[in-house]
């Protein structure tokens, strides 16, 4: 590999009229780690994602993942990177198992390995038995195992996953979290965007904390955790919502008198 | 008159009972009544919703009335007419089966429609049932259909018996339609609430479509060689309701009393079989778990290996695109009814006006430009799932075999097709010495709509909506025109060469007997454009991925 980094952001920007979506970046995610990518709702995080995964232009900036430049050189970033988009569509009125065909063999995969592939994913994510329904009718949990399933046929160097957990029943995000843990275990880096602060707490080694489409803070979870309890209290105090208490303009609230 | 019966009519000395502290506290209004304010309160809130809206529902209903009374002034014109009768069975039969597939397209129409909204409500079958017909007459439908009916008893009936009839007729006709159309409703509830009801309304668009081009064909038929045309199939339907019941008042004017006795009595027995039908499901729907908790249609598609098609297809991108091409034709809904328009239109515009002696053998050039469209906007046909193809482009290379392989799966069936129509509408016009040529402009044609498509597909490209039958996304209308007007006209120019070759070898008298040479040269000329398009069109594809995903991933 030619650089420690899986993922080397600078100076990246991206308006959307007159709103700032992304506004300077400059990151550095460590390769072989599960990385959480953290902030609130439209902190620019799906934007930051699809510019890193080369599916939006950035207005200003460079990427590189895994030491290749993703504008100047996508032959070579786009066999190494794994992506689930959030709020993209699939090709639904295929049934997963030919989406996974399909997506494998657009990958350039020989046609036996994709099936023998696609089997085993299916099994692991709990999908071979809806296997032949079209993706359409899927549940949002199966939608997501089988983006997942897609995005990882290729056997990645890095997966980007978009809220890979949102709208996700528990027996589903325990499927995917196996599955994501047995792929870093083996090296491989996974970025994953979300604003659960408890679920990064306990999944990730490595968090970047955006808002307002800046980069709050980076490191080891102990790094950004810092002095405070938890990384919500932590996260909370970096996007500067910390002081923010509900408490006494409601103090009728509660108590059984009225 | 017994106040508790649900059927009494709302009058304003119903109050039978006085209103004493001895009699029952105010009889509950009847069902029939509510569900009448039910519907109006309805059409009054969804009026209020949105000018827009307001003003398309009053521009419709005047529309439709208008048609109502211009049909109706055109029905008691043609009184007297010697084959009217036929005309007015054949009208009764086609409103028929329009409100027997109408609530199959326009299933979320009717809020009334849907009986499981009143699950929760202590409703017996009868009275419910009763309540649902009398509000369903509420609405410019019931309305429309009722003037057409009037207009078929003002062109047949003669005399007082007739008259008679006829109004008995109209009304059991109308029932008969209102009921026909909450029988079908009712029954596939299920259907319409799930998403293979909704693919389905997507497709009645592409039936209208079709529908308007066989009525215009056979209206301009019927002009041409008049009503009689009409007589065979209308003997038939007379016996059919709700159009038996037009027939009874044809018979009735005829002198026929029987005949009209037995018709009137057939439509009868239709009204009481579907309303028998339409009150078991509507028990059924009633008294067990509605849609929205019962798991969907989980039936697997049919599982195949890979079909003897796709066994035949070359592996790597171009096998794997074709197929997923071909697979969307026949799965989503959007793109199959854009196909099924493009082959009935490719294909009746050149039969039919053959059939009619008025064709000229070059219509048949109509079905390659029809299926050429579908080469139009490829990424927009693959939704915001173009990502995925994206992810998978890294070179022109790619970007050259991934259009390639989406033209080829289009040639699978544009070719063999554009050769069928031409061969058929050459044969209807028995002018074989044109089908070479014939043959060849349509290639050039077909070959020129390719290029044009795969460049416009590259360089405008805009969002096809899923849901609704818009089918371009709010604010990309511009974009859409660009691409197929402006595509369409660039193909027309590109087969400029190969017009002109054959205005040539048809006029120069030294080339009489050239004209097969069309075949070889349209064929070539068509090839080596789509070549060229299909060059051109894979940088700018492979240069502007995140452009075209953006611009596909609106609505």
């Amino acid at each position: 590999m030619v650089s420690d980094s899986a993922v080397r952001v600078r100076g990246l920007w991206k308006r959307f009229g007159q709103q700032i979506a992304v506004g300077g970046i400059d990151l550095d995610l460590p390769a072989g780690k599960f990385i959480g990518l953290v902030g609130p709702n439209g902190a620019g995080k799906t934007t930051t994602l699809s510019m890193v995964t080369g599916l939006l232009r950035p207005d200003q900036g460079s990427v590189e993942v895994v030491g290749h430049d993703v504008w100047q050189d996508p032959v070579e970033v786009k066999a190494r990177i794994g992506v689930l988009p959030e709020g993209l569509r699939l090709f639904e009125r295929l049934s997963g198992r030919e989406l996974l065909a399909y997506t494998g063999r657009l990958r350039g995969l020989p046609g036996a390995e994709v099936d023998k592939r696609a089997t085993q994913l299916l099994d692991v994510l709990d999908l071979t038995g809806a296997q032949h329904k079209l993706v359409v009718d899927y549940s949002t949990g199966m939608r997501k195992k089988i983006g997942l399933a897609a995005a990882l046929l290729h056997n990645p160097e890095v997966l980007f996953l978009d809220e890979p957990f949102e709208g996700v029943d528990p027996v589903s995000a325990q499927t995917i979290r196996g599955v994501l843990e047995r792929y870093t275990a083996s090296g491989a880096t996974v970025v994953f965007s979300s604003h659960v602060m408890e679920l990064v707490e306990s999944l990730c080694d490595w968090v970047a904390v955006l808002a307002a489409g800046r980069i709050r803070a980076t490191g080891t979870l102990a790094e950004v955790r810092g002095e405070a309890p938890s990384l919500q209290q932590a996260f909370l105090e970096l996007v500067g919502a910390g002081g923010r208490d509900a408490g006494s303009d409601l103090d009728w609230l509660g108590g059984g008198s009225r | 008159m017994n106040p508790t019966d649900p059927t009494a009519p709302m009058t304003t000395d119903a109050p039978l009972v006085p209103s004493g502290a001895s009699g029952p506290p105010a009889a509950p209004a009847s069902v029939t009544g509510v569900f009448v304010r039910l519907k109006l309160s309805l059409l009054r809130n969804g009026l209020r919703q949105s000018g827009g809206r307001r003003a398309a529902y009053v521009a419709s209903a005047v529309v439709v009335l208008l048609f109502a009374a211009l049909q109706l002034i055109g029905l008691i014109a043609l009184r007297g007419h010697a084959h009217v009768a036929s005309l007015v069975v054949l009208l009764a039969a086609v409103l028929g089966l329009g409100w027997a597939v109408m609530p199959l397209f326009f299933p979320g129409g009717d809020e009334t429609l849907d009986p499981t909204r009143l699950v929760m409500l202590p409703l017996r079958p009868r009275p419910l049932v009763r309540a649902l017909l009398t509000s369903s007459l509420v609405g410019i439908g019931p309305l429309f259909t009722l003037c057409m009916f009037a207009g078929s008893v003002a062109a047949v009936a003669h005399g007082g018996a007739a008259y008679a009839v006829g109004v008995v007729g109209a009304v059991l006709a109308l029932l008969v339609c209102v009921t026909l159309a909450r029988a079908v409703a009712a029954a596939n509830v299920r259907l319409l609430t799930s998403r293979k009801g909704r693919d389905l309304a997507v497709l009645s668009g592409l039936v209208v479509a079709v529908g308007a081009q066989l009525v215009n064909f056979g209206a301009q038929r019927l002009g041409s060689s008049g009503l009689e045309q009409l007589d065979p199939a209308a003997g038939v339907l007379r016996w059919v309701p709700p159009a038996s019941a037009v027939g009874a008042m044809d018979a009735a004017g005829d002198g026929a009393y029987g005949t009209a006795l037995a018709q009137l009595t057939l439509t009868a027995a239709a009204l009481v079989l579907l309303l028998w039908v339409w009150a078991r499901h509507l028990t059924r729907l009633m008294t067990t778990p509605d849609g929205s908790t019962v798991q969907g249609d989980t039936r697997p598609v049919r599982e195949r290996g890979p079909s003897g098609l796709a066994r035949l297809l070359p592996a790597g991108r171009t096998g794997t695109t074709m197929e997923r091409t071909l697979r969307y034709v026949w799965r989503d809904p959007k793109t199959k009814a854009a196909w099924v328009t493009s082959l009935a239109i490719g294909l009746i515009v050149p039969v039919f006006n053959a059939w009619q002696g008025t064709g000229s053998v070059y219509f048949a050039c109509f079905a390659a430009g029809m299926l050429g469209i579908q080469m139009y906007n490829q990424f927009g046909q693959d939704t915001s799932a173009f990502w995925m193809v994206a992810l998978t482009i890294s070179s022109t290379r790619d970007a050259y075999v991934e259009l390639r392989a989406r033209a080829l799966a289009l040639l699978l069936i544009t070719l063999p097709y554009a050769t069928l129509v031409t061969v058929l509408t050459t044969a209807m016009l028995d002018d074989w010495p044109a089908l070479p040529e014939t043959l060849g402009l349509s290639f050039a044609l077909l070959g020129a709509m390719l290029a044009t498509g795969a460049w416009t597909s590259a360089r405008f490209p805009y969002s096809i909506p899923q849901e609704g039958y818009k089918n371009v996304a709010p604010g990309q209308v511009g974009l859409a025109w660009i691409s197929i007007f402006g595509g369409m006209v660039g193909a027309a120019l590109l087969c400029a060469p190969v017009i002109a070759l054959t205005v040539w070898l048809n006029v120069s008298r030294g080339a009489a007997g050239l004209g097969w040479l069309l075949l070889p040269v349209g064929t070539v000329y068509g090839a080596a454009l789509t070549l060229l398009g299909l060059r051109l069109a894979a940088p700018r594809t492979a240069a502007r991925l995140p452009e075209i995903l953006t611009a596909v991933s609106r609505g």
